[in-house]
């Protein structure tokens, strides 16, 4: 038999690589959006710490808005900037 | 003109020239008093006019014409030549010779008498003359000495008159024949008398208080002497009766006997109180006993048949000899002893087979007759509801016919639809019951009908769907959706439909986009964007997944030591959560596919950093080209089907345990995909043994002597049996988001609220929540979240509860 393979149509599923299955701000999986959204996926996009602690973007930006001193990660208290 | 007529037992009444101008003088004076008692008089002259005008017409008491003068004359024209007396020319001798009273009243009784008898008055007197002696008498002697005279002259008259018939041993008929002929003559005869003393009309009873018109005390005297008679009372009303009874029985009868008869009673004033009460109980009594008799005898459609002529005959009753003012009483006797009495056993016996056999004229009668009767469509309405209910359970409830049921309910909500627009007036009360009754049998079995009503859509937006025009198509979304509005569960749907979409969409399935489209704005309008939102996620994956494909075929070429690729990838990626939950596993592939694999993952990650790509095997497809002894072939096939292919290009011969090693597809799967290839349609591979299913120790073979007529060769997978598994997959899906969902809300009015007692809490999560739910589930959800410190019950009460932050 001879067979050559032509094309190819794949499927392939992404997720977030988070560290935690929740938000630590919402407590909504990472697979769902954060509480203000509708849509999960690049609706409502995660961001990480330098802390490595990672957050719904919305989630900690309405964070650090009502942190009047100091900039925390709210899981591990220390200064929070963004990765990269 | 002075050419007089006296005309009697002709139809037609006197005229007078004389008389005539008198009236019209009158009527031409508008200011004269005595206009208005004028007309009364004129108008019971008139009834014999207008009735002999309409005897072939209706039977008409109440609209005598208020100008009384207008048809005076018509007698003229037609007067009937036989007893008829003319005086002419006696204007010259009439002087002197009546001048005295008691020669005026004995020349006034002679005419008087010779009009009762139905004489020719004698030659020499006229009408003339006639005037001058009532007008002696009332200057002369007394107005009230004239009426009392003639009242007792008319009085013995009506007397005499009894003696005609209050013996007759004759039938009924005759015997009514004679009280009309009675009352006929004695019509004429006032007529003719209350000419001649008109003056006495226009004078003396005008001005005089408790005193009748001439006219009125004739019917005052026949009624006394005549109808108050009980033997000619009774006689005449059981005559009445009968006939009437003898018309009900489908035999003619001289209606105009009837009806001047009745008339007759009518003017006497006694319509009401000796025929009216009488006759209603004869026809209650008749159709009492009908009601009861038919419904034995005759089935629903036959019956209400029935009742319908019944009551046209009833209404043509009326309008042809019954009085108006009897109408509202009679036809509310027949509805009440044909209908009413029956209403409960006519809707048991009968509506459900109406329905069933979609027998419309049938249905609408029964809603106008109904509505007839006091809380008839209620009625109507109730029991429409619980045949939709019973009948739409037995569509929805038996697996069996799961195949048709979607098919089922739209033909049964057509057929029901029609029903109502039909024959109901498409009136709310039945829209409204209608639907009530769709939404609640259609809910009574769980999650099925969500399903399928999800399958059907995806049978009807599939390619090759043979719903021939985009209107029809759109057109039955149209009506799916109304389906689909009655559903609770509508998660499940969703989630059936999301599965059946990604495979539409994944597989290139779908028949039209804008069909697509069309289908997702119809569920966004009718569930609220929050219901579509993760469908539209799916197409919007699609699009972004060819702009990557466009980058990422940019990139390859700018890679020049790759393009020498043998084969064309494209991806689709899809976004977590958007999609239905897919099995993940890793197969065997070749290693130029693995690697091709790695360079888009590669490609991918570097340009969305923080997340993760897991490949889905099972999703996959591809194009193969074969060469074949008999010819080259194209072959679409699955991921799976092609990798099982690829092996057989270095040997012939595969056992079951060796594909399975080499390529690490599932068991289940790779058996499934095994038949597809060597028990399917074509069979490009060759079973040993040969059967329909793969067991273990089976041979797979390549088939050298494969042939097909087509070049493009599509190798069904082989469908999983509407598999249970799937299935169950998919409702466990719908499972678990309705706790995600039952945990979000909680967790919402907690934030909202920070205390709330437990049962507001639960009513808040029924008005939120949009699918079935019980109290028991939410508890349960209370708790788990309680264990996950979300929230906490208060110390003091703990039927309260405080969100923790
Ligand atoms: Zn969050
Ligand atoms: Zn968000
Ligand atoms: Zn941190």
């Amino acid at each position: 038999m001879k067979i050559k393979i032509k094309s190819w149509t794949g499927v392939a599923t992404w997720r977030w690589i988070a560290n935690d299955d929740n938000c630590g701000i919402c407590r909504m999986p990472f697979e769902n959006c954060c509480s203000d959204c509708k849509l999960p996926g690049d609706d409502c996009p995660l961001v990480w710490g330098q802390c490595s602690h990672c957050f719904h973007i919305h989630c900690i930006m309405k964070w650090l808005q009502s942190q009047q001193l100091q900039q925390q990660c709210p899981m591990c208290r220390q200064e929070w900037k963004f990765k990269e | 003109m002075s050419s007089v007529r006296l005309g009697y037992g002709s139809d037609r009444l006197v005229s007078n020239s004389q008389t005539k101008k008198r009236h019209s003088s009158d009527e031409e004076n508008p200011s004269s008093p005595l206009q208005s008692r004028n007309k009364k008089i004129c108008l019971e002259a008139q009834k014999e006019d207008i009735e002999n005008m309409d005897r072939q017409k209706h039977a008409n008491f109440s609209t005598m014409a208020p100008n009384g003068v207008r048809s005076m004359g018509l007698g003229k024209s037609k007067g009937s030549e036989k007893k008829v007396l003319s005086i002419k020319n006696l204007k010259v001798h009439q002087v002197a010779a009546v001048d005295h009273v008691s020669e005026s009243w004995a020349c006034l009784k002679e005419a008087v008498v010779a009009i009762q008898e139905s004489r020719k008055l004698r030659e020499n007197l006229t009408q003339e003359d006639l005037y001058r002696c009532v007008d002696n008498l009332i200057t002369q002697r007394s107005p009230a000495q004239l009426y009392a005279d003639l009242r007792d002259l008319t009085e013995t008259h009506i007397k005499s008159q009894l003696e005609n018939f209050i013996n007759s041993s004759g039938d009924r008929l005759i015997f009514l024949r004679q009280v009309n002929d009675c009352w006929t003559h004695h019509c004429h005869q006032m007529k003719m008398v209350g000419n001649i003393f008109l003056a006495l009309d226009r004078g003396y009873v005008l001005q005089t208080a408790h005193v009748s018109s001439i006219w009125d005390m004739g019917l005052e005297l026949f009624r006394q002497h005549i109808l108050e008679e009980v033997i000619v009372e009774n006689r005449c009303v059981d005559g009445l009766l009968m006939m009437i009874e003898q018309e009900r029985g489908g035999e003619t009868i001289d209606r105009s006997l009837v009806k001047s008869l009745l008339r007759m009673l009518s003017s006497l004033q006694i319509y009401h109180k000796v025929f009216e009460n009488k006759f209603l109980m004869a026809t209650e009594q008749l159709y009492s006993r009908e009601g009861q008799r038919l419904m034995q005898e005759r089935d629903v459609p036959q019956y209400l048949q029935h009742v319908e002529k019944r009551l046209n005959e009833e209404n043509n009753r009326i309008l042809h000899y019954l009085d108006p003012s009897t109408k509202r009483q009679l036809i509310y006797c027949v509805e009440k002893q044909m209908l009413n009495e029956h209403k409960t056993a006519l809707l048991q016996k009968g509506l459900d087979q109406l329905l069933d056999q979609n027998r419309r004229k049938d249905l609408s009668l029964l809603y106008s007759l109904f509505s007839r009767i006091k809380g008839g469509l209620d009625y109507l309405c109730s029991q429409f509801n619980a045949y939709i209910k019973t009948h739409g359970k037995t569509i929805v409830i038996n697996p069996e016919k799961d195949r048709v049921m979607v098919q089922e309910l739209l033909d049964f909500k057509d057929k029901m639809d029609g029903i109502v627009s039909d024959c109901f007036c498409n009136s709310d009360r039945f829209v409204l019951a209608l639907k009530e009754a769709f939404e609640h049998f259609i809910n009574q079995r769980l999650n099925k009908p969500a399903e399928l009503i999800a399958k059907f859509v995806d049978g009807k937006l599939k390619a090759g769907n043979k719903e021939a025009t985009e209107d029809e198509l759109e057109r039955l979304l149209d009506k799916i959706m109304v389906l689909f509005r009655f559903i609770h569960g509508k998660d499940v749907f969703e989630a059936f439909y999301k599965k059946d979409l990604s495979k539409r969409l994944l597989l290139g399935k779908s028949a039209s986009v804008d069909a697509e489209k069309s289908m997702l704005s119809k569920l966004k309008q009718e569930c609220g964007p929050g219901f579509t939102s993760k469908l539209e996620g799916m197409f919007k994956d699609m699009e972004l997944s060819k702009d990557i494909m466009l980058a990422f075929k940019q990139n390859l070429q700018n890679m020049s030591k790759n393009s020498t690729l043998p084969l064309e990838l494209s991806v689709n990626i899809l976004t977590m959560g958007y999609w239905p939950n897919y099995q993940i596993m890793e197969v065997e592939m070749p290693s130029d596919m693995v690697q091709y694999q790695q360079i888009f993952t590669k490609f991918y990650l570097g340009k969305h950093s923080g997340r993760k790509l897991q490949w889905q095997p099972t999703l996959g497809h591809c194009v193969l080209k074969a060469a074949f002894p008999n010819g080259p072939k194209e072959l679409q096939v699955s991921l799976f089907q092609a990798l099982v292919l690829l092996l057989f290009n270095t040997t012939d011969v595969f056992s079951l345990d060796e594909i399975t090693s080499r390529t690490n597809i599932e068991d289940t799967l790779l058996r499934r995909t095994l038949q597809s290839l060597a028990c399917g349609k074509a069979r490009v591979l060759i079973k040993n043994p040969k059967s329909k299913d793969v067991n273990d120790g089976d041979k797979f073979i390549y088939n050298k002597d494969f042939s097909n007529q087509l070049f493009r060769i599509k190798i069904n997978q082989i469908q999983m049996k509407e598999t249970s598994e799937e299935q169950q997959q998919t409702e466990e899906r719908v499972f678990q988001d309705r706790q995600y969902q039952i945990d979000a809300a909680i967790v919402r009015i907690m934030k909202m609220r920070k205390i709330i007692p437990h049962n507001l809490l639960i009513s808040e999560l029924f008005d939120q929540l949009k699918f079935p739910v019980k109290p028991a589930d939410l508890k349960k959800r209370i708790e788990s979240l309680i264990d996950r410190d979300y929230m906490e019950r208060d110390k003091d009460n703990p039927n309260t509860y405080n969100y923790v932050a």
